[in-house]
């Protein structure tokens, strides 16, 4: 491939020198960064079969594009290995889709990060981390992958804390925000097979986070009451919306709820009647919205949608499950969409494939 | 050593503002609200100041399914055919 000599930067052979120019270049997320040298970012591109001006996402407001070329160039900033590639790839599709509203949840003051959900056998392909510590350090393909999708929003979308990024407080997850799903020991289909994906296809799933909210019972035996405290934490005054959620299982709560025969539509359907505040409550603290308690009990209303009642989401396919993290623990999550209705949408893609491409 | 350019080489869109109005005087307003809390009623409000001072009509609200994404064409397009300006802003 020609270099396009518009767009090197030609520094000193001092690759801590390096560093310090992608800081003065305003590259970085604040950490250090991997020096995108033209070899390193020409081997991120032999993992893509598209040619480098291929436009993956479209900003739409901007127009700003995310060709093939700009992702693999922020993907070796943030430390990725080749392999890791087609992950990014897989993720920015999703994420342009419209329903995702990359621009609102990266410009709003909600402060949300992109979760990346990795589902499938490309994930161990890959080393990726479904086990302990699932969303903490100590991986480098969950945490350059996430990392990657940062820089790409940072750099290519010029989305800039401050400017175009007007975050009241963000989360962490702003850093990085990306997990693999449990295949082992996991009692339900992987969401990459929920999804539709024939046999054999990874998928990634891209969700608009709010932040990260823990899950501790370490004395309930039923299901009900797992799933109970996970329903309390999705109903707290803080969260309650119309929004999504996400809810990853830890393996001890899982097992729990698998033996005793339940399925994930039986799980989403309980964690949705069960998720709900009443309209006094939602009066009193100030957040109740005719328009939005309408939308959810209107002609179109889930059967289990209960009248005087805030449910979080509008079905119960608004929420998804499987689980993640170390086998001991009582410790699950839930994840508050961005969004407080449908401002976005999750969505997903497969990885390195293409299926019904136009 | 040779580095990429991270930023984005795509081609940008050719952005360029309306002419400004001469006079406000008896023009026609359109309210763009963004379907938050409080929206229409700020906007209104905001619309209510030209009515009083320049005599302008308040002809229609265009209302944003998604208060985040930009407005789709279509309802610019058809507020541009409407009005003379239009209001807008966030509500929360």
């Amino acid at each position: 491939m020609p270099l396009d000599v518009n767009r090197i930067h030609d520094v000193p052979a001092d690759v801590l020198a390096a560093i310090d120019y992608c800081y003065e270049q305003g590259w970085t997320d604040g950490l250090p960064v991997v020096p995108p040298v033209v070899e390193r970012v020409h081997a991120m591109l032999a993992y893509e079969g598209r040619p480098p001006e291929a436009v993956i996402a479209t900003h739409p407001a901007t127009t700003l594009q995310l060709t093939v070329h700009a992702a693999a160039v922020n993907a070796v900033m943030a430390g990725c290995l080749p392999e890791y590639f087609p992950v990014i790839v897989a993720a920015f599709e999703a994420m342009d889709k419209p329903g995702f509203n990359f621009h609102g949840s990266t410009a709003s003051t909600g402060g949300s990060a992109p979760l990346l959900i990795v589902s499938g056998g490309y994930a161990d392909a890959i080393g990726m981390n479904a086990d302990v510590n699932l969303f903490g350090p100590g991986n480098r393909a969950n945490a350059t992958i996430g990392r990657a999708t940062r820089l790409i929003l940072r750099n290519v979308f010029q989305m800039i804390p401050g400017i175009s990024d007007k975050s009241t407080q963000g989360n962490p997850g702003k850093y990085s925000f990306c997990i693999a799903e449990r295949a082992r020991g996991n009692p339900w289909p992987l969401l990459c097979a929920e999804q539709g994906y024939p046999d054999g296809v990874s998928s990634v799933t891209v969700f608009a986070g709010g932040g990260f909210c823990n899950v501790e019972n370490h004395g309930g035996n039923t299901p009900e009451q797992i799933l109970g405290s996970v329903a309390g934490a999705m109903a707290n005054d803080g969260c309650i919306t119309l929004g999504q959620s996400v809810v990853i299982l830890a393996p001890e709560h899982m097992r729990i709820i698998a033996d005793a025969g339940w399925s994930r539509q039986r799980a989403q359907e309980f964690l949705f009647a069960h998720a709900k505040r009443s309209v006094a409550e939602m009066t009193r603290i100030g957040k109740y919205r005719d328009v939005e308690y309408d939308k959810q009990h209107g002609p179109e209303a889930h059967p289990l949608a209960e009248a005087g009642y805030l449910h979080r989401g509008l079905t119960p396919d608004d929420i998804l499950i499987t689980m993640g993290g170390g086998d001991a623990g009582g410790h699950s999550c839930f994840i508050p969409s961005w969004s407080r209705g449908r401002g976005s949408i999750m969505q997903h893609k497969p990885i390195g494939v293409c299926i019904d491409c136009a | 050593m040779q580095l990429y350019d991270p930023t984005s080489s795509g081609a940008e869109r050719a952005l360029s503002r309306a002419a400004a109005l001469a006079s406000l005087e008896g023009k026609t307003i359109g309210i763009l609200e963004n379907g938050k809390l409080n929206a229409v009623e700020m906007l209104h409000e905001v619309a209510d100041l030209f009515v009083q001072r320049h005599g302008c009509v308040i002809r229609t609200v265009y209302s944003k399914s998604n208060a985040s994404a930009p407005a789709p064409s279509d309802t610019l397009a058809k507020a541009a055919a409407e009005v003379d300006f239009l209001i807008t802003g966030l509500g929360d």
